[in-house]
This record gives structure tokens, sequence and C-alpha cells, in this order.
């Protein structure tokens, strides 16, 4: 399938007027865009205007208070966090949060789980399945380090790597698992220039590679690799369109850039 | 350390093994085939708080669970003792799952709680079940465990029963962490959330590592009560639910044999202490928190930490 047909049906994701409030704050309010198959969509928007809020309720940390999430032509609005990761929902953290006592090739072969299939008592008796598994796993994992740039550090535990490889680590453990949606929660926070500018190749290429990409991000250099981006400011989306249009935009400049 | 030193030093501990119960004194197999027992028990018990966080005081009503079946079933009902011993099993795991399910959406101190609710539950059960336990009078003439017609009616063989099967759980162990399960049970402890946004039911696997160490609490007590022959209710008190985690704390819940390193502390050492005379359990109280403090990964831990920096260097 092309990625031109994978745009003409149904988004992969949509969010269909989302509310949210803690207490007396009203944190989202109405909240509703598409994320269509195969894209590179970012949401933006000032300290506080509830990207991460939005963020968990997308990926069943939080349930709103109204609306509805769809994912690949289901609603997911009731589903648990687990049965989001196992449809293929996979997310970073906006604090990298590695299995710290998992060695990085360990940490990468979590992000398969959803594909995985043995049970405990295959799993205590090393039953062929129980092994076969482990080896692709490994295997896989292996392979996954080289790509991401991990090969070195692959046998250190994971804690005990640099904050900035953790971050190379969660994503190349969300992305393992072959996503249907990769979400990510500022993913160049606590990057140099140098590694942000690898981060903007790396989704590039990954997202040419059909992953869908829907990135949370404050930093410019990097929001603009995405085709879409969705201004949410105190909880309202104020502007949606491609980063030219959203930085022309009037009420962005106000709000956002503070121009 | 090459394979062939791997190798000597397995073979070493074995021969060791095998030669303890011709050299030591009948009273001190005795004990080892207590730290067997206990090591089977807290085994379970280390997993849990190892891998899931989750402190399990429930493991003495567990224990007791199979110490009654095979009391009830092997001298009331007159049935081999193979079936008392799975009943025990599966009852223990049909009510870990039952109770399990619901305590366990809990965490932290008030599972801890929970749990210790279950054990006082299972020692009132125990003494008010008269009818079915015996009651303060237990239950005696349990008969023992016969092997192809070779009974094991001495410490010291009994010994050669109990402690191939701890090896035995201790080996499935280490295969379990070793696996995806066992993966998961790792990323839970270290990011729960992770675990989850990859897919993992942290909810469901700790109820069924809840109801594994229910099934190894049952299995020690059902050995408990072939090896003794007689049980009663103060076996199976909250003091040694206490014990089953002691052991799981002083042995170290992050290496898998830690839990035998405890167990042999917690019933040789008061042995040896004993001729201290009155005041050895105040020595014994003592070296439970010099141990804590000195080495708050249990020995398990201190021992691997150690082979690791030797390693380094």
């Amino acid at each position: 399938m092309t990625r031109a047909n994978q745009r003409a049906g149904e988004p992969l994701l949509r969010i269909a007027g989302v509310s949210h409030r803690f207490g007396g704050l009203q944190v989202l309010r109405g909240v509703s865009f598409d994320v269509p198959p195969a894209s590179l969509t970012a949401l933006i928007g000032p300290n506080g205007a509830g990207k991460s809020t939005l963020f968990n309720i997308v990926s069943g940390f939080l349930s709103p208070q109204q609306g509805a999430i769809r994912f690949n032509e289901r609603d997911i609005t009731k589903d648990s966090v687990q049965s989001r990761g196992r449809a293929g929902l996979m997310r970073t953290f906006q604090t990298p949060q590695v299995f710290r006592n998992l060695s990085v090739r360990e940490n990468l072969m979590m992000g398969d789980y959803r594909h995985l299939a043995s049970g405990i008592t295959a799993n205590m008796l090393r039953l062929r399945g129980s092994r076969v598994e482990m080896d692709r796993l490994r295997a896989k994992a292996e392979e996954a380090c080289e790509r991401f740039g991990l090969r070195e550090v692959m046998d250190q535990v994971a804690g005990q790597v640099p904050a900035g490889i953790q971050r190379w680590v969660e994503l190349a453990r969300a992305w393992i698992g072959g996503p249907r949606l990769l979400m990510l929660d500022e993913p160049s926070s606590g990057l140099n220039t140098a590694e942000i500018a690898q981060l903007r190749a790396a989704l590039q290429r990954l997202n040419a590679e059909g992953i869908t990409i829907l990135l949370v991000s404050h930093d410019m250099t990097l929001v603009d690799v995405a085709e879409q981006v969705h201004v949410l400011c105190f909880g309202s989306i104020i502007a949606s369109g491609a980063m030219q249009q959203i930085q022309q935009d009037e009420r962005v400049r106000q709000a956002y850039l503070g121009v | 350390m090459p394979p062939w030193k791997a190798a000597l030093l397995w073979g070493l501990v074995l021969v060791a093994w095998a030669a303890l119960p011709l050299v030591a004194s009948r009273h001190i197999v005795d004990l080892l085939v207590f730290a067997g027992l206990y090591t089977i028990a807290g085994l379970g018990v280390a997993f849990l708080l190892g891998q899931c966080g989750i402190v399990n005081l429930a493991q003495s009503m567990f224990y007791g669970i199979g110490a009654y079946c095979v009391a009830w079933f092997c001298t009331v009902k007159g049935l081999p003792s193979v079936f008392a011993v799975t009943a025990g099993i599966a009852l223990s795991a049909a009510i870990a799952a039952l109770v399990g399910w619901p305590i366990l959406r809990l965490s932290g101190y008030f599972l801890a709680l929970a749990t210790l609710a279950l054990a006082i539950i299972g020692q009132v059960l125990f003494l008010e079940w008269d009818w079915l336990t015996g009651g303060t009078l237990g239950i005696g003439g349990i008969p023992r465990i016969a092997l192809f017609g070779f009974e094991l009616d001495s410490p010291q063989r009994f010994y050669f029963l109990v402690w191939p099967i701890a090896a035995v759980l201790l080996l499935l162990h280490h295969n379990l962490l070793h696996s995806r399960n066992g993966l998961a049970l790792r990323s839970m402890r270290d990011a729960p959330e992770a675990a989850a946004a990859l897919g993992v039911d942290l909810h469901r696997l700790k109820v069924q590592m809840f109801v594994l160490s229910a099934m190894l609490g049952s299995l020690a007590g059902s050995l408990f009560a072939h090896y003794v022959t007689f049980v009663s209710v103060d076996s199976f008190a909250v003091d040694r639910a206490i014990s089953f985690l002691l052991l799981a704390v002083l042995g170290g819940v992050t290496t898998v044999w830690g839990p035998v390193l405890g167990a042999l502390f917690i019933t040789l050492l008061p042995q040896w202490l004993s001729r201290l005379g009155d005041v050895h359990a105040v020595v014994f109280a003592l070296a439970l928190i010099a141990a804590v403090i000195l080495l708050p990964e249990g020995f398990g831990g201190a021992i691997r930490n150690r082979l690791r920096a030797r390693a380094v260097k």
C-alpha cells in the first residue's frame, strides 16, 4: 500500500472532543485532531498548555472526562494502557523511563514484548518455544542496537548510561516492537545540537519507512520535521497546519512564540 | 571465571553437600532439612519482594495449607502422599488467585498489611476449625514419604529429598528470570509505567507471581508435615511468615540463591548462639540488625557485588 493510499482512509489516530479537568483547573477543552497513517505530526504549545495531559490520555494513563480516542478504526477510550501498547501504540516519556537494572540489550528486548507469547511454565522449564523466542529477541535487539548506535553500550546497565543515550534506548525500545503509532514526548530534551540533528534524521528515516509519529516538543529545530503541526494553548487547539503557516499565525505568535 | 574453574567449584560444592549428612551430627542435619524447607517457602517470598516489590506476609498461611492437606488426606482419609501434596498446591494456588486478584491492586504498606491480615486469618482458621485441623492438639501420625520402597525416616534421608527439590526450584526460578516473563517482571520493578506502555499487564503478572509463591509455600508445608509427622497451629503462626520474610531479606532478593543463605542463617545461627545461654536471643537479634545495616542487599547481593568487583579488576 502506498503512503497516499494509506492516507485515503480513516486516520490512524482520532482525538475527538477531549476535555479534562484537574479539580478546578480545566486542562483540555474539546481538543480534536487527526493523525493520518504514515504521517509525522507534531503537537506544540507553551508550558501548561495540556500537551502531556493529552499524551497521557491518548496512551491510557488518564481517562478523559469527555470525548473519545479512536485508534486504528477502533474506540480505545476505555482501553487500558497495556492493551493500547499491545495494539501498537508505543510511547516514550518526557523523563526517559529506561529499565535501570536491565542491560541496554534487555531494554530493547522488552520493546517487542507485545509479540511474545510463551507462558510461565514454558519459561521455567526452558521449553523449545521459550528458548527460540529469546534467541530471536536477542538477535533483533542486537540489530536495533546497531541501527540506533547503541552497540558499544549494549551490555551496560541502562541506568548507568548517560541521559542522552537513555533517550536513544527509549526510542529504539519503542521502535523494535513495530509500532503502529510512535508517540514521542519531548524527545530532544537534554540533547545537544548535534544529537538533535541526529534525532531529526532518525525521525525522518523512521517516518519514511511508514511509521506514524506523533511528536510533542518545545524544540522548533525538531518540530519543523513534522508535516502537520497542532498548537495547543490553555487546553484548546488554536492553530493547525504546516510549520510555515503556523509561524505566520497571529494567535500562535502571540500565545506561543511571544511576538 | 573460566568454565573449568566454575565446573570444579560446582563439583566441590556438590561433594561437600553430599558428604555433609555423613559427617555432621543428626541435630545439625535436622537443622539443614529445615533450612531446605525454609529455602523453598522463602524463595516465593524473595522473588515477590525482589521482582514485584511485594512484601508477602501470607506465606505462613500457604505453608499451613500444604501441611494440613497432607495431614488430613494422608492420615484421616488414607490417600497417597502425591495426591495430598498436589491438593495442597492446587488449593493454595486457587486461594492465592482468588484473594490476590483484589488485594494486589494495593501497593506498599497497604499491601503488606493485607497479606499480614491473610496470615492472621489463616492462623485463626487453623485454630478454630478443629474438626479439620485438630485445633491446638493438631494431627499426628502423618506417614513418612517413601520413595521406591525406601522410607525417608531420618534427617539424613530427608536431606537428600528436600535439597534436590530446592535446587530444582532455584533452577526454575533462574530460568524464569531470564525469560520473557522474567524480563517483564524486572521491567515492572524498574519502571512500571513504561512496562505497561509496552503491553505488560502488571496486575495479572503480580497475581501470577503471588500464585506461584503460594504454591512454593504449600509445597514446603507439605514436606514439613511429612518430615515432622505432626502438625499443629503453632507451626503456622504469623512469626513463621516473618521468618520467611526475614530469610528473604537477609539472603538478598536480587540473587536467585540468596534465600538459601538466608535460610541457613536463620536456622543455624540461633543454634550456634544457644551456647551463650539466656542472652542468645538478644545476640541473634543484634546479628540480624547488623546484617541488615551492613549488607543492605543481603548476603547474596554482597557476594555477587564482591565477585563483580573482582571480575572488573
